[in-house]
């Protein structure tokens, strides 16, 4: 009988972070890489969106502008002050979390349709700022030539950010930070409580949650995580518009998120990849129609989930590992416990 | 009166009753069934591409007329369509994110599949008025334009005519006030959903063809109708077909006002600034019901 | 033995429609008080706005000597009161150990964002307070008689034992008055027994109880003392017998039509 479950998930954990580790020795062109690190910042927006919509039930259709004044942050200040994009980052993440602060405020009497427009008017209001505020932000045309990650160095070794096989691995560590950060909050306290919320809110204030106070934390904590994937793509892009802001970045984070399975951890990361993947494989077949069907697909999985398959691609995963788990048990033997 | 004033009220009322056809159907659907379809707005897009092409075989005034008929037609057998497929099955296991994130779902497929048909390049449609102008006071306005405000005033009166006289519009108001002693009085609600939701659709697509007569064709333009409608109906209050008629002037003539005397940029985001406030001091809408506690 | 909580003139208007009027009463500590009437006659109400989920329109309510009125349902939670809802308000997509550990956590002490500093950087005690959180969500998992479930979704559980659940998740906020609406609603006479067993349980823990029942049999059996509202207006008030024999009661409930046969 193999080693027992706790043993066999590390063993399993370890393997796949050694083949992401080696991912660029094994894929080297360039522009498989670029997909691979944009499915590397997609897995952090879905995550923070998901610990608004799917662990507190907070419908935000404004995420992006908390992507897009990441970005906006981080490629300013580098531009405007030399500010290391290092500490771009958490400063993109730190201004997109004061931006998440206040649009909790609204989000604390309304739900619903109510919430949504709100969220999408706030994004919206936000993403016309930057096409205007052109001395700012160079309105429309946005923001380019921002600076590269400044190289690290230690001693002979170097990463010198020239090309996509060192973001690669940047945001390879960001998105394992995100990935255990979310860890810890989904499953603490604070977890319990932001779901509590979720599932009802009343009954949640009568244990002495301040619903007030959750939601404001929980827009916020969102917010920072959407900010740092920002601050990631500009400094990976090189540009950052106004678009990043538009309605059809929430609209693809979402998706995403909904495919993978709302309300898991498994959820947003299969969503971010499978999408991706399936983005790219598309694209062999825009050759033969005249336009893109990747967002007819989009929007066709969407609805399909949510009608059939409502815990998405995670709830299929569990599903087979359950039927797995339990037809394991049924070879083992007959003689009932 | 200051004549450019009055100028930008005339235009703003225009645009406003557009608005107001638009968000009626939207807040009719939500008032019987409850549902926030955020593709509403393509129904009004799907509806200019009927008139594109009805246009394009009889053009003139009578394509024209022709093409609202065909458009409330065709966006009417789209609506029952949608309706069947997509809502009606999540009616049974209720949340406000599920029915929001389908109708996104319909959306993004209903604007690709758009795109994917009939091209992004942006049509217009012809004036069948070939751009008279005529005056109101010290204001003008096109012909067409003229036309347009009457007809969304005709359709809306229309629409309660039907709800008011009509058995099937009877049963539609009592499913919306009531749904379970509506069944009990032996009304059919699953013909009460198709039917609203055939006739809101339907008014959009009319409101599809104006929008698209005013403004260009093309697959992406349902995206600002469906905003504007859900700012329309939080100002009237969700559900109230009052509400959306003054909602939709209201915004139309925020918008030109504002957009001619406060910043003509930030012209579409007026009636977002406008619902956030109302919203931050009143969270059911200006006329919105209070939800029982 | 100390006052626990007194209400005074307790009034609530719902626009023109006067739901409470003019009620006071106190409670002892370590009493259990019924509070009974027609339906429709304000009893929900009255908890509401001393679980302070609503701001009474005149009156006050003094809970342990402290103005409580209207200062909000978390509030009122960290202060002392918890409360069970007449339809179960359970967790539904948590596990029922996850409904009770939400109620363990420590709000007394701890806000959001000592929560997510705590869950982000685990405090150096070796996993004890985890366990503690475990081990008293148990206990109380036990106390109600739902350890069995303890990993089940809280919404596959069957109605009779939400309603335990519920009142796990309210006892493991440590409060010193626990407010019971309608607690046997929806149970068969079987389940009844029970009920009443674990209230007095509870009551035997020292909390105190105030109890909304239309349930005769439950009420009759378990109350210390009696409080009696019609159309919003105590009516009476005393030990259950009396009370139950008022006349004025009688009439308010067989005017009424409603259940007096339990």
């Amino acid at each position: 009988m193999s080693a027992n479950p706790a043993v066999r998930n590390r063993l399993g954990l370890v393997l796949v972070l050694v083949l992401l580790v080696l991912l660029p020795r094994i894929i080297q062109d360039r522009y498989h890489l670029h997909i691979i690190v944009m499915m590397g910042i997609f897995t952090i927006l879905t995550l923070s969106w998901n610990l608004l919509a799917g662990y507190t039930g907070q419908l935000n259709l404004g995420h992006a502008a908390f992507f897009g004044i990441g970005a906006y942050t981080s490629a300013l200040l580098a531009m405007n002050t030399g500010l290391s994009p290092w500490l771009g980052l958490p400063a993109g993440g730190l201004v997109a979390a004061f931006f998440g602060f206040l649009l909790g405020f609204p989000a604390l009497r309304l739900s619903g349709p109510y919430l949504a427009i709100t969220t999408i008017g706030f994004a919206e209001i936000l993403r016309l700022v930057a096409v205007n505020w052109v001395d700012l932000t160079r309105g429309s045309l946005g923001l380019s030539g921002i600076p590269l990650l400044t190289p690290i160095e230690i001693g002979s070794w170097s990463m010198k950010f020239y090309f996509e096989k060192d973001y690669y691995y940047v945001v390879l560590a960001g998105v394992l930070l995100t990935i255990f950060c979310m860890r810890r909050l989904v499953r603490s306290e604070f977890g319990v409580s932001l779901q509590a919320l979720r599932d009802d809110e009343p009954g949640a204030q009568s244990i002495g949650i301040n619903i007030s106070q959750y939601k404001l934390a929980v827009f916020t904590v969102s917010a920072f995580f959407a900010g740092f994937a920002g601050a990631l793509f500009a400094h990976f892009s090189r540009l950052v518009s106004p678009e990043t802001m538009a309605l059809h970045t929430t609209f693809d984070i979402l998706t995403m998120t909904m495919v993978g399975g709302l309300g898991t951890l498994l959820g947003p990361v299969l969503g971010a990849v499978m999408l991706t993947f399936l983005s790219e494989w598309l694209r062999y077949f825009e050759d033969l129609i005249q336009f893109d069907i990747r967002l007819v697909v989009y929007g066709l999985l969407l609805i399909l989930t949510i009608l059939f398959m409502r815990e998405g691609l995670a709830g299929v995963v569990k599903w087979i590992a359950d039927w797995i788990r339990s037809a394991l048990k049924g070879e083992k033997g007959g003689t009932p416990s | 009166m200051d004549a450019l004033f009055f100028q930008q009220i005339v235009n703003g009322l225009i645009i406003g009753s557009i608005y107001s056809l638009i968000a009626i159907g939207l807040t009719m659907i939500f008032g019987v069934m409850q549902i926030s379809n955020f593709a509403h707005g393509d129904y009004s897009m799907v509806g200019a591409y009927v008139a594109v092409f009805i246009l394009a075989w009889i053009p003139g005034w009578l394509g024209w007329i022709g093409s609202l008929i065909a458009a409330a037609a065709a966006v009417g057998v789209l609506g029952i369509v949608t309706e069947r497929l997509v809502f009606r099955p999540l009616l049974t296991r209720w949340t406000d994110i599920d029915m929001i994130m389908v109708s996104i779902g319909l959306f993004i497929l209903l604007e690709n599949l758009a795109q994917l048909f009939f091209g992004a390049t942006p049509r217009m449609l012809q004036d069948p008025f070939r751009g008279a102008t005529v005056n109101i006071g010290v204001a003008s306005t096109s012909v067409l334009r003229l036309t347009c405000f009457v007809l969304a005033g005709v359709t809306i009166g229309g629409l309660q005519l039907f709800l008011n006289r009509s058995k099937m519009g009877v049963a539609i108001r009592a499913t919306a006030q009531n749904r379970f002693a509506a069944q009990l009085m032996g009304i059919d609600i699953n013909r009460v959903y198709s039917a609203t939701f055939a006739l809101g659709a339907a008014i959009a697509g009319v409101g599809g063809v104006l929008y698209g007569t005013l403004f260009a064709v093309h697959p992406l333009m349902g995206a600002m109708p469906t905003l504007k409608a859900f700012v329309v109906t939080i100002l009237g209050g969700m559900g109230n077909l009052r509400g959306a008629i003054f909602g939709g002037l209201i915004l139309g003539t925020a918008e030109a006002l504002g957009g001619n005397y406060i910043a003509m940029e930030y012209k579409h985001a007026i009636g977002f600034f406008i619902i956030i406030l109302v919203l931050l001091i009143r969270p059911s809408g200006l006329f919105g019901k209070k939800e029982a506690a | 033995m100390t006052e626990i909580l007194r209400t005074e003139g307790l009034t609530k208007y719902f626009g023109g429609l006067c739901a409470v009027h003019d009620v006071t009463f106190s409670m002892k500590e370590g009493e259990i008080l019924g509070l009974i009437g027609p339906n429709g006659a304000g009893k929900t109400t009255l908890i509401n706005m001393i679980s302070s989920a609503l701001t009474p329109s005149r009156g006050e309510i003094l809970f342990k000597g402290e103005r409580s009125s209207g200062i909000g349902a978390h509030k009122a939670n960290l202060l002392g009161i918890a409360r069970t809802f007449q339809i179960v308000r359970i967790f539904s997509k948590l596990t029922v150990l996850e409904n009770v550990l939400a109620g363990v956590v420590d709000r007394r002490r701890k806000g959001p964002w000592r929560l997510i500093a705590e869950s982000i950087f685990k405090p150096r005690d070796g996993g004890k307070a985890e366990r503690t959180a475990l081990e008293t969500a148990d206990r109380l998992l036990d106390f109600v008689e739902i350890s069995r479930y303890r990993d089940e979704k809280a919404e596959n559980l069957p109605y009779a034992l939400t309603k335990r659940l519920e009142m796990a998740r309210a006892l493991a906020t440590d409060p010193a008055l626990l407010l019971l609406d309608e607690p046997s609603s929806g149970l068969n006479p079987a389940e009844l027994n029970g009920q009443i067993e674990l209230i007095r349980k509870i009551n035997g823990q020292g909390i105190t109880i105030l109890i909304i029942e239309h349930v005769m049999k439950v009420i009759m059996d378990i109350s210390d003392r009696l409080i009696v509202l019609h159309y919003g207006e105590k009516i009476a008030e005393g030990q259950p017998q009396e009370v139950y024999s008022d006349p004025q009661v009688v009439e308010a409930y067989l005017g009424d039509e409603t259940d007096a046969s339990h």
